[in-house]
This record gives C-alpha cells, sequence and structure tokens, in this order.
C-alpha cells in the first residue's frame, strides 16, 4: 500500500472496492493491529492505532476473508468461545449468543460441529462472532467472496440492518460492484495499492459521463477506425479500447446510437454485438485504468442488448 | 477477568476438541496399557540382571513408560498451534481482547492434563500387574507433578517448533528423531550399567535420565530430598528455558 488516505465517518457504510490483489486485505489487516504498517498514522475509534491497538480491538469487530471457526466445535461453543475471548461472561455472554445464534438463522443447527456446516453457514458464523462483543464498527473482508446467490443475500440483509437499526459503522472491503453499489453508501476504488477514485457510488458513476455504448468487434485491428468514427459522432464523449471491442461514454446513450450505427455502417464496420448500460462502477475502474475489475464481472452487468 | 480466564477458556476448547476426536483420545489413553504390557512381558528375563530393583523389570519400567507417553504426547500441542496459524483461527484469537500468553498457556496446562491422565492410567495399570509403589499416594503425586512439568518442557520445544515451521508434517518428523536417542540412551527404558561406555556417558548428561531417575526413585525407592531436588530443579530449568523461548517466539508472531 502506498500513500492511502481516507477517512470513514460513524455510521457510514464505508466500501473499499478493487480487484484481487489490490491492496484490501492488507489495509484492514494493518486497520486491524494484524500487521505492521511500515509509516503513517492511523487512527480507528478515534484511538491512535500505534499508542493502544488493544483499545482498538475492544470497539471493532472483525470478519477476515477466510472463514476461521473451530471445525470440532458447535456453533454456540464457537460462538461462547469468541465471547470468552471477548472477556464476557454469565448470563450475559449466554444471551448475547442466543441473540446472535437467532440473528444469523443458525438456532436449528448450533449444536452440531461446524464442520458439518455449509460455506454460507459458516460465514453467518463468523460474522456472529465478529458481533459478539458489540462492535460500534465493523471490518468486513470481502464477505460474500465464494458464496453462492441465497447466501450472498442473506448475508447483504444482516450488514444492512446493522448498519440502519444498530447504527454500526461498517468498513467492508469487496471486488464485487454490486456489492459496493448496493451496500455502500461512500466508495473508494483502490488498485495496486493506490486510491484511484472516492465518493457515492452515484458520484463516481457520473464521473464516467454518461452511459456507455459497448462494441463487440470480430477483428480487433478495426479497433483504431472504430474508435476515429466514434469520436466523431455528437454526443460522445470519450472512447476507449476495452476487452474484445471499443467502449464508447455518452450522456444519453439511446438518442445517438442511430447516428452510432449509421456511421459506422458507412465505414464497413459491423459489430458483432452492441448494448447499451447505464454506468457502473465498473466503468470507473476501466476509465481510471484501462482495465475491468474482473472479467466474470462482464457476464453479470445489467445490459441492454441491440443486436445486429 | 485474568489471565486465568482465558487459559482456562482456552483449556476447555482444547479438550472439547480431544473429547470429540475419540480415536485420538483412546489411542493416547490405551498407548501406556500396551507399552507397559509389551516391553514387561518381552523382556521379563531383564528381571535376572537386576536383583537390587524390588519388582523386577516391571517395576524398573513403569517409571520410562510414564515418561514415553508424556514424550508421544508432546508434539500435540505444536500440532494444534501449526493448525491454528495455518486455519486463520489464531489471527482470529489474535483479533480478540484475550491475552497473548493465555494461548499458550492454554495450549500447555491441555499437554500436561493429557500427560497426567496417561501416568494415572499407566499407575493404574501397573498396580493392577503388581507392582507396588513404595511411596504410597504422595509419591503417585509427586510422580504426576514430574511428568507435568516433564511435558511442560518437551511441549514447548515443539510450540516452538510449531510457530516456527507452521508445518504438523516437520513437528511428526523431528518427534520420530528426537525422542529415540532421547528416550533409549537414557536410564528410563534400561539400566545404564547395560550400555557401552559412550551412551553411559550421554545418558548421564541426558534430561531424560535425571526425570526417570526422580521418578524410579519414588516408585521403588524411598522420598530422599536428594535426588528430588537434582531431578526438579534440572527439569524447572528446561521447563523455564523452553517456555521462555516459546513465548519469544510467539511474541514475533504476534506483534
Amino acid at each position: 500500500m502506498e500513500d492511502i488516505s481516507f477517512s470513514v465517518k460513524e455510521g457510514e457504510f464505508f466500501g473499499f472496492l478493487g480487484p484481487n490483489g489490490a491492496g484490501k486485505s492488507t489495509t484492514i489487516k494493518v486497520l486491524t493491529t494484524l500487521l505492521r504498517k511500515t509509516s503513517g498514522k492511523v487512527h480507528v475509534s478515534g484511538i491512535d492505532l500505534d499508542k493502544s491497538p488493544g483499545e482498538i480491538r475492544k470497539s471493532v469487530g472483525v470478519l477476515s476473508q477466510e472463514t476461521s471457526l473451530d471445525v470440532d466445535l458447535t456453533g454456540w461453543e464457537n460462538l461462547h468461545l469468541q465471547g470468552r475471548l471477548q472477556q464476557m461472561s454469565g448470563q450475559v455472554l449466554d444471551e448475547r449468543v442466543e441473540e446472535l445464534l437467532k440473528l444469523v438463522q443458525l438456532e436449528d443447527v448450533a449444536k452440531k460441529p461446524t464442520g458439518r456446516y455449509s460455506g454460507g453457514m459458516r460465514k453467518r458464523l463468523d460474522l456472529a462472532c465478529a458481533l459478539i462483543h458489540k462492535p460500534k464498527l465493523l471490518f468486513l473482508d470481502e464477505p460474500t467472496t465464494g458464496l453462492d446467490t441465497q447466501s450472498r443475500t442473506a448475508i447483504w440483509e444482516y450488514l444492512e440492518g446493522l448498519n440502519k437499526n444498530e447504527g454500526i459503522t461498517i468498513f467492508l472491503t469487496t471486488q464485487y460492484l454490486e456489492e459496493a453499489d448496493r451496500l455502500c453508501r461512500e466508495v473508494s476504488v483502490i488498485d495496486h495499492g493506490r486510491l484511484i477514485a472516492s465518493g457515492t457510488p452515484s458520484e463516481l458513476k457520473e464521473s464516467t459521463g454518461g452511459d456507455t455504448i459497448n462494441l463487440t468487434l470480430e477483428d480487433l485491428s478495426l479497433r483504431p477506425k472504430a474508435r476515429e468514427i466514434l469520436r466523431t459522432v455528437p454526443g460522445i464523449v470519450d472512447v476507449m479500447d476495452s476487452d474484445g471491442g471499443v467502449t464508447a461514454y455518452a450522456k444519453s446513450a439511446g438518442q445517438i446510437i442511430a447516428g452510432v450505427i449509421t456511421s459506422l455502417d458507412r465505414a464497413g464496420i459491423h459489430p458483432t454485438f452492441l448494448s447499451i448500460s447505464s454506468p457502473t462502477l465498473d466503468d470507473v475502474f476501466l476509465r481510471k485504468t484501462g482495465r475491468r475489475i474482473r472479467a466474470d464481472e462482464l457476464s453479470r452487468r445489467e445490459t441492454e442488448p441491440f443486436l445486429m | 477477568m485474568t489471565i486465568l480466564y482465558d487459559t482456562q477458556s482456552l483449556l476447555e476448547r482444547y479438550l472439547t476438541k480431544l473429547v470429540r476426536n475419540p480415536t485420538l483420545l483412546a489411542t493416547n489413553l490405551v498407548t501406556p496399557v500396551i507399552f507397559l504390557v509389551l516391553f514387561s512381558q518381552l523382556l521379563t528375563k531383564f528381571g535376572e540382571f537386576i536383583p537390587s530393583t524390588p519388582g523386577g523389570y516391571l517395576a524398573y519400567l513403569t517409571p520410562g513408560v510414564i515418561l514415553l507417553n508424556a514424550m508421544i504426547s508432546a508434539p500435540l500441542g505444536g500440532v494444534s498451534l501449526a493448525n491454528d496459524l495455518n486455519s486463520g483461527f489464531l489471527s482470529k484469537m489474535l483479533l480478540t481482547q484475550v491475552r497473548r500468553p493465555a494461548i499458550l498457556l492454554g495450549r500447555l496446562v491441555t499437554d500436561m492434563t493429557m500427560a497426567v491422565a496417561q501416568s494415572i492410567i499407566t499407575i493404574v495399570a501397573a498396580v493392577l500387574m503388581g507392582v507396588q509403589f513404595s511411596t504410597g499416594v504422595p509419591g503417585i503425586l509427586l510422580i504426576l507433578l514430574t511428568v507435568a512439568f516433564f511435558e511442560l518442557a518437551l511441549s514447548g520445544i515443539f510450540l516452538t517448533v510449531g510457530i516456527r515451521t507452521r508445518k504438523t508434517e516437520t513437528i511428526s518428523a523431528l518427534s520420530g528423531v528426537l525422542f529415540f536417542p532421547l528416550i533409549f540412551i537414557s536410564s528410563a527404558m534400561f539400566p545404564i550399567s547395560f550400555f557401552p561406555s559412550w551412551a553411559q556417558t550421554i545418558s548421564s548428561y541426558n534430561p531424560v535420565s535425571y526425570a526417570s531417575d526422580v521418578t524410579r526413585d519414588l516408585v521403588v525407592g524411598a522420598l530422599s530430598f536428594n535426588s528430588l531436588a537434582s531431578g526438579y530443579a534440572l527439569i524447572g530449568v528446561i521447563a523455564v528455558l523452553t517456555f521462555a523461548a516459546t513465548m519469544f517466539q510467539f511474541r514475533k508472531v504476534v506483534s
């Protein structure tokens, strides 16, 4: 990580968006006292990281990327142990354990060893572990990576509830655009350990200049020619190369699409596929870095295809 | 809340894990009996060579088997710590307010508990096979104390290895290499007088010899302050050294 600076307000739902290897986990490890930083200043919940890491551990909860449960212990035992390590005991702890098992809907399997849980159940229990001592600030490192859609939605709902109803500040890292888009009110986009954009999801999307028009070309050598033609179409703000073709940006793509098609046709360029989409956070990333966050994210984007 | 609370929480975790793994638990608890029966039956004739030991070779062997078992279960702590390091569970514990030394203490007390349980089984089996413990119940309690410290010293070595290598395979390989010379070139299983002179020399420096001499005095001898003091002093020093080494390695991992 280099020269990263940001602040998260109390009660915020803050997202750290970036591809694999961007430095998201490293940032979380530094903020939660697991890794030592080489330089710089960090304050978590108003506490200086260098002065009192112990105080920070008291007020934050952490959900690591890799689920870490004791697979020999039951769900109840895992949660109870976590509470004891967080210096809780007696009836207060027992009640908190029941409350959290109910929240993450694991009451029925609480007496089963977690080795027999599914991936989604483990993640939910791990989330409950992070919440046991009622932290004011919750760090989540890619909480839904590797989960099925159903488990992902369930986790999203818990997180929204925690932020809205209990006022817990949430700091989340993700490589999923829709996750950042749906959950976060404030997003920082990072790549290779550097901050490349910050703002609310809608601010960031507006900054791309509007809608995108994606062209897929069978012959990629036509890219320069396509770029040149598209630049002459009125209303088009910018054109960039993308995987499999070119992407053009326009304020209202729907109104100029006829012009785009005619100009290309006249020049003898016939795209195999053309689509218009409203900007996503991926477009923010593409415009700043020239790359997509993840290739497989493309298939999940909402697009309105025009077949030619 | 104190470090004792944290140590107790983790002790309970490790003991629960042991109970949930009945094969491991049963193996650990049956092994002492197997060793005792096997060696004493195969080597009954040995008794003729050690007429000074009341109770014959079985009585001579009992302390050796008690220590041998402690040695066999010592690597378990290192294995468990390496597993926690690799699974991320250790990181998860470090993110809580748990007092750092308790993570090691909880594991060490678990290993000590296991060694004491094995010793009790060995002692019961020995009594059933006819061994008379000359120092009675106080002596037996002292034997258990000896074993607990002996285990503390050994367990620390493997916790250190576990932290450094993070590989359970390395720990098992090391335990084999370390244990056979340590246990057999000592007075634990056979009287030193049977050894060639080089082995006698090694044996006289081997800490296992001190531990087994102390234990043997408690089985067939009399409560003698001098032999107890020298034996305990040595085991104590080793236990403190290995615990300090383990803490030192652990602090490097923790920070």
